[in-house]
């Protein structure tokens, strides 16, 4: 009797299982992950065999983290129904203003002091950006797409005007640390393993972004606010009849990408020791594209932090392969193109097909 | 006959009945140059059903609405288990015990059952959201009405109309709403789906609840409610019993068309 209850519930598991395997087939993370997977393997095997290997990932790392800090905010106000495409103009305008407030106020006041001064003013333009965005869009109910390329021209314009032409190279030394500081050196010497893995060799930025994603997740999966974000990209006239304060989402939404893009932009000024207006070119497409990539929806309500972690590597990793197989560099922008017709595309398909189910 | 007799008369309550749950007199609203509602008035029991009926641009929905608190009327006053209240937003009403199943719905569609269930009132534990507890409430609240659903964690897109109805209905239910208001709730469902939809409103009866249910259809009307409140260019033209009514004097009510 027993036996036979086993047997039923055998069979009854097997196709669970079966199911089970095919949802995690249909996630979108699986899939992309797959697809990073079979493009490394098929890069390596078209010649560039360090690709991704213990040489290449580490400079990888630090090549994607500063777009990092961007996508992960801008994922999350695609999923709340938004886009911000004024991100290139913010970071540049941060970048300037790194570079202007060093050239004037650098000797006259103590260093420590000066970087803090520099990082807080470029961040508050950010703020002030990401401020009338989001005030624009949800008080004066302005187009997103049309508030975000007026903002994104006048943030470049100003970026352009400060500079008036003219980068600026005359930085306090300690702000290079910001981007190349490597935390893990001294662990390095301790465990060698560490150092042979080059692990003890990323700088900062990998850092930051380990922890804007760390937080961009927590926040969108374990808290209140991130269900208010889903809910309000899902169907904002629904979310505010249930008492989702649904201007508050996409308000926070737009400071916390600014607050980000500008993040970039001081991170590039140190990396490059130099404030030239146009430091930045494409973020906005680049971030945008990688969070579809990774399951975004442009009509909101749907994606995830870790989708838009591998849609970004995969941007970048397209990037990476161009030059190691020694393809010309003038295609890049192709192929960058041509996966996200394929991702849309997809994306498409997978829709028509379950409602059709 | 006193003021407050010839009131009951009128909205045809029989004295000795208890106490309403709640009342909505002289409710005025207007959106610009149209007055949507003026001298609106229902009102519902513990245990019955009130059918609120009317044209198109009767006010019907925009009643529910200052009741649910999406919209706040212009004058009136709403008596929740006697006492006067104001309702300024949708937690005010939740606050009151009352709850709405709009016409729309107003479910995600891209979120699943748990989610929709719990949206802007989400369980908490020390600041993270409680997933496990509100994934078995769902499960223990869908089970309760007899609902077949493939997945508590199925996104409300891939549902039928019933399956959505019978969502919106339990995240009402679930959260202990004393008043429920329905705009509309077959109007989108194919005959089997409409009656087990009524069952349900009928089983929602049973548990004392009081409920508001807007409807164009005068069968399913006629089949489940107790009382039948007429709307007419934004006014409540009467109040009437079922048993002492048939639908053609409804009919008559809602189109103005003479009584004799």
């Amino acid at each position: 009797m027993a036996a036979s209850a086993d047997k039923v519930k055998a069979s009854e598991d097997a196709p669970a299982a079966e199911s089970r395997l095919r949802r995690l087939l249909m996630q979108r993370e699986v899939q992309l992950l797959l697809v990073l997977v079979v493009f490394t393997l098929l890069v390596r095997a078209g010649g560039a065999k360090g690709f991704l290997g213990p040489t290449h990932f580490p400079i990888f790392l630090s090549q994607v983290a500063p777009d990092m800090l961007v996508v992960i905010p801008m994922a999350m106000l695609l999923i709340g129904g938004m886009f911000d495409l004024s991100v290139t103009g913010v970071a540049n305008l941060s970048v300037v203003l790194v570079g202007w407030t060093f050239s004037r106020l650098i000797g006259q006041i103590d260093d420590t002091l000066l970087i803090l001064l520099v990082v807080a003013i470029g961040l508050t333009a950010g703020l002030i950006v990401g401020a009338i965005n989001g005030l624009a869009v949800t008080r004066l109910r302005m187009n997103p797409l049309m508030t975000t390329l007026a903002t994104w021209w006048m943030a470049q314009g100003a970026a352009t005007g400060v500079a008036g032409g003219e980068s600026r190279h005359n930085f306090v030394g300690a702000f290079r640390d910001i981007a190349r500081h490597q935390p893990l050196q001294g662990l390095g010497e301790t465990f060698p393993f560490l150092q042979e893995m080059r692990i003890s060799t990323l700088p900062l930025p990998v850092f930051y972004a380990l922890i804007v994603i760390f937080l961009g997740w927590l926040v969108l999966t374990r808290t209140r606010f991130g269900w208010h974000i889903f809910a309000t990209g899902s169907d904002r006239q629904g979310a505010a009849l249930n008492g989702v304060n649904v201007n508050r989402v996409t308000l926070i939404g737009f400071i916390a990408t600014g607050i980000a893009a500008a993040m970039c932009g001081i991170v590039w000024a140190s990396r490059l020791t130099s404030a030239p207006p146009n430091t930045l070119g494409g973020l906005e497409l680049r971030v945008i594209a990688a969070a579809v990539i990774g399951g975004a929806a442009l009509t909101g309500g749907e994606g995830s932090v870790l989708g838009a972690v591998l849609g970004l590597f995969f941007m970048h990793m397209i990037r990476s392969a161009t030059i190691q197989l020694g393809l010309p560099v003038y295609w890049e922008f192709f192929v960058l193109g041509a996966v996200l017709f394929t991702a849309v595309a997809f994306d498409a398909w997978t829709k028509r097909r379950a409602d059709t189910q | 006959m006193d003021a407050a007799q010839a009131q009951l008369e009128r909205e045809n309550v029989d004295a000795s009945a208890p106490e309403p749950l709640l009342i909505a007199r002289d409710i005025s609203k207007s959106f610009g140059h149209v007055q949507a509602l003026s001298n609106a008035y229902v009102d519902v029991r513990a245990g019955e059903i009130v059918a609120l009926v009317g044209d198109n641009g009767a006010g019907k929905s925009t009643l529910i609405k200052t009741l649910s608190g999406a919209h706040r009327p212009d004058a009136g006053e709403i008596i929740v288990r006697g006492r006067s209240v104001t309702i300024n937003n949708p937690n005010d009403s939740f606050d009151l015990g009352i709850a709405t199943v709009y016409q729309d719905l107003a479910l995600l569609p891209s979120r699943d059952v748990v989610a929709n269930l719990y949206v802007g009132r989400e369980l908490t534990n020390r600041g993270l959201l409680d997933r496990r507890k509100m994934t078995e409430e769902a499960n223990r609240v869908v089970r309760q009405l007899r609902t077949n659903l493939p997945s508590v964690h199925t996104p409300v897109r891939f549902l039928s109309g019933g399956q959505r109805q019978a969502v919106a209905i339990a995240r009402v239910v679930h959260f202990g709403a004393e008043i429920l208001l329905l705009d509309e709730p077959t109007a989108a469902l194919g005959v089997k789906e409409s009656h087990e939809m009524l069952s349900l409103i009928e089983n929602l009866k049973e548990q004392n609840k009081g409920i508001i249910v807007v409807s164009h259809n005068l069968a399913h009307v006629f089949r489940i409610c107790d009382r039948i409140t007429v709307l007419r260019h934004g006014q409540t033209v009467g109040t009437l019993i079922k048993e002492d009514t048939d639908s053609t004097e409804v009919v008559r009510l809602i189109t103005g068309a003479d009584l004799l």
